[in-house]
């Protein structure tokens, strides 16, 4: 029997990198040099800090590849470059320079202004355990719900990227048995959607392959207990009808 | 499912934790706005510092952003269970004067530092050393009026981290030379960006500042509220949509371009510019600068200036709400967080690149950015024709303040550090 698995929230503490880019040669030479974990704040962890946007901003190269240096070809190379989330970082670090090489072997670039200056800034992450653990992959199901979008992304991308590997919820679903669960979430997250629809979305996927499961455990109870269940199911339904949706959530 | 997590409430607390969130208290405003799973992420965060205690230390508690900030992150820290106390520095009018200049010379606006001056803050350091309460585990130092406390209180054991809320980068080198002896004495410093941090030999952290929603700025406001405030201030809502700068009357912050780039608008498009914002009664450069702009105003149709008096929270509130499109075309800028104010009240927004604003404004996502004159006029125009875009970028403005500018990030942040450092 594997260990439960606990959830946790993250933390992130930013500090400067201590690299400054005004042009792509520069942005090559700090794209080279930082360590993984700046990489991973620059393109990883744009998922963090627009959880609820409709579609994902492109990373941090990209976005100031286009605003400062108004380069919107290479932008969009490193865009696409850096839109896959799962992906290893020392991958992704041989993608970007090979991009930036391609683009400075070309043409002449021009650098950005000095106030515009690009600052590679690095992260580190101070976990702390939310509280609750789950002994089986239906009680991950259930607390799914609870657990805040900075630990879904934990477990889900910093947790396989950058380790530890126990804290991977993916590969704890397959060693539970769970490899539907496990691939679901992964399909999801491969895809790089924000982040608050993709925990949505996967807690959809979990409790949509659960159906036929808690139907078949249904037909095992008494008639008594499930109609005292389908009573339930109706007044919360005529509850949630009854309650006037919120107009405005200031 | 273990013991422990049986009960999926929000003040589940495991048996080794502190006592559970204070309920009902301040933090419970937010539950609704960022959603329980944040107010449990803070409280696991919270429990990770148990047994530890905060001290803040400013030089004021009214008035300005700093205090501000503090009155809701003391509140908030110690519903966590994190007790943390508000120590102020006082300090006589020489002693303000002197910490003034500092505080212009680390803007940039240089004026030299006398021997006298260097003296009266030595004494006034040496007189609240004394005086001040820091017997916390982690002592936190807002700015430069009372960094020089470390070397004087500091008790084995003790963290002091010094949070810089100046834009450093156009520091003036005798003063910071002056600063820097005292800040290379504490375990670590935080700055709002990494812009403005200066090369230091001990960590640097980056937080950035917040708004607090429930704030009198930032508090929702009924349409009749705002309709009401609008009257009093004898405004004219009729005339066509407002484009509006609420910014104090300084240079920097570029009033005269914002009438030019409203002069460019006007010639293509119906509207009004309000330009509204203080510092003028008690700073003779901004006097000087309000009476250009009301010189330039009057060459300009459909431009109203407006001289605020401190203290007006619920009118910059209103003023921001009935606008159609809210500019800040500052030259430099430090933090800017009248942008998020805007952006919380899904403000479509319109603001230069420049110090904090690009970590707020996304161009076309959640507001757009101008570089130019020609440029904010040609975004204004293009908020005023098209309602659809304006409240897009109002939508997304709003989510993304929720998520990394309200008090609660900035908290989540704070506790992370501490965490790390005690």
């Amino acid at each position: 029997m594997t260990k439960p698995f606990q959830f946790s929230t993250v933390a992130h503490i930013e500090y400067p990198a201590g690299r400054v880019a005004t042009g792509l040669a520069t942005l090559r030479e700090g794209i080279a040099r930082v360590p993984p974990e700046s990489l991973f704040f620059h393109i990883t962890r744009v998922m963090v800090r627009y959880p609820r946007a409709r579609d994902l901003p492109p990373n941090d190269f990209a976005n100031w590849t286009a605003a400062a240096l108004q380069n919107l070809e290479v932008a969009e190379r490193l865009a696409f470059a850096g839109a896959q989330p799962l992906v290893e970082l020392e991958d992704l670090r041989s993608s970007l320079i090979r991009i930036l090489d391609e683009a400075l072997s070309k043409k002449h670039a021009e650098d950005a202004m000095e106030a515009a200056a690009f600052h590679f800034i690095s992260a580190r992450s101070v976990k702390a355990p939310l509280g609750f653990t789950a002994d089986s992959p239906e009680q991950v199901v259930q607390l799914w719900p609870l657990v805040d979008p900075s630990a879904a992304f934990y477990h889900l991308v910093e947790a396989r990227v950058l380790g530890p590997a126990e804290d991977n919820i993916v590969d704890w679903l397959r060693v539970q048995g769970a490899p539907r669960f496990a691939e679901s979430a992964e399909d999801l997250t491969r895809g790089g959607i924000p982040l608050f629809r993709l925990q949505r979305e996967i807690g959809a996927r979990w409790r949509r392959s659960e159906i036929t499961k808690r139907l078949l455990r249904r037909t095992e109870r008494s008639d008594a207990t499930r109609r005292q269940e389908a009573r339930a199911v109706v007044a919360r339904f005529a509850g949630r009808l009854r309650k006037p949706p919120r107009e405005n959530d200031e | 499912m273990s013991e422990s997590t049986a009960r999926f409430e929000p003040s589940v607390v495991p048996a080794d934790g502190p006592e559970p969130r204070v309920k009902g208290g301040w933090l419970d405003r937010y539950a609704h706005l960022v959603g329980p799973g944040t107010l449990r992420a803070l409280e696991a965060l919270a429990r990770r510092l148990r047994g530890h205690r905060l001290v803040m230390v400013n030089t004021t508690k009214t008035g300005g952003g700093v205090a501000e900030i503090l009155h809701r992150l003391v509140l908030i820290l110690n519903e966590l269970g994190v007790p943390t106390s508000w120590e102020v520095m006082e300090g006589d009018e020489r002693f303000f004067n002197v910490t003034k200049k500092i505080h212009n010379a680390l803007h940039g606006r240089t004026e030299a530092l006398t021997d006298e001056d260097r003296e009266v803050y030595a004494e006034r350091t040496r007189h609240e050393a004394q005086r001040l309460a820091l017997d916390g585990d982690l002592i936190l130092i807002h700015d430069p009026q009372p960094a020089g406390l470390i070397s004087l209180r500091r008790a084995p054991g003790q963290r002091w981290v010094w949070r810089c809320h100046i834009d450093l980068s156009s520091r003036d080198p005798d003063h910071w030379e002056f600063l820097r002896p005292s800040v290379s004495q504490y375990d670590a410093s935080i700055f709002s960006a990494v812009e403005f941090v200066p090369p230091l030999p001990i960590p640097t952290y980056l937080v950035p500042p917040s708004i607090d929603p429930f704030s009198e700025k930032n508090r929702a406001m009924e349409a009749e509220e705002v309709a009401a405030i609008v009257e009093r201030l004898g405004l004219n809502r009729r005339g066509g949509p407002w484009v509006t700068q609420i910014s104090r009357f300084d240079r920097i912050k570029d009033p005269i371009g914002v009438i030019e780039a409203f002069r460019m608008v006007r010639a293509r498009r119906r509207a009004r510019l309000l330009l509204a914002g203080g510092g003028a009664s008690d700073d003779p450069e901004g006097a000087e600068v309000l009476a250009e702009v009301l010189e330039r105003a009057k060459k300009v149709k459909d431009v109203t200036v407006l001289e605020l008096p401190p203290g007006s929270d619920v009118e910059i509130n209103a003023l921001q709400r009935a606008s159609t499109v809210v500019m800040q075309k500052s030259l430099r800028e430090g933090f800017a967080l009248t942008v998020s104010e805007a952006l919380w009240k899904r403000r479509a927004v319109v603001a230069s690149a420049v110090g904090g604003i690009p970590l707020q404004i996304l161009h076309e996502r959640t507001g757009l950015l101008a570089r130019s004159i020609e440029g904010a006029a040609f975004q204004t125009v293009r908020l005023l024709d098209n309602p659809d875009l304006r409240h897009d970028l109002g939508a997304e403005g709003r989510a993304h303040v929720r998520d990394n500018f309200l008090h609660t990030r900035e908290v989540r942040d704070y506790l992370a550090v501490f965490t790390s450092l005690l």
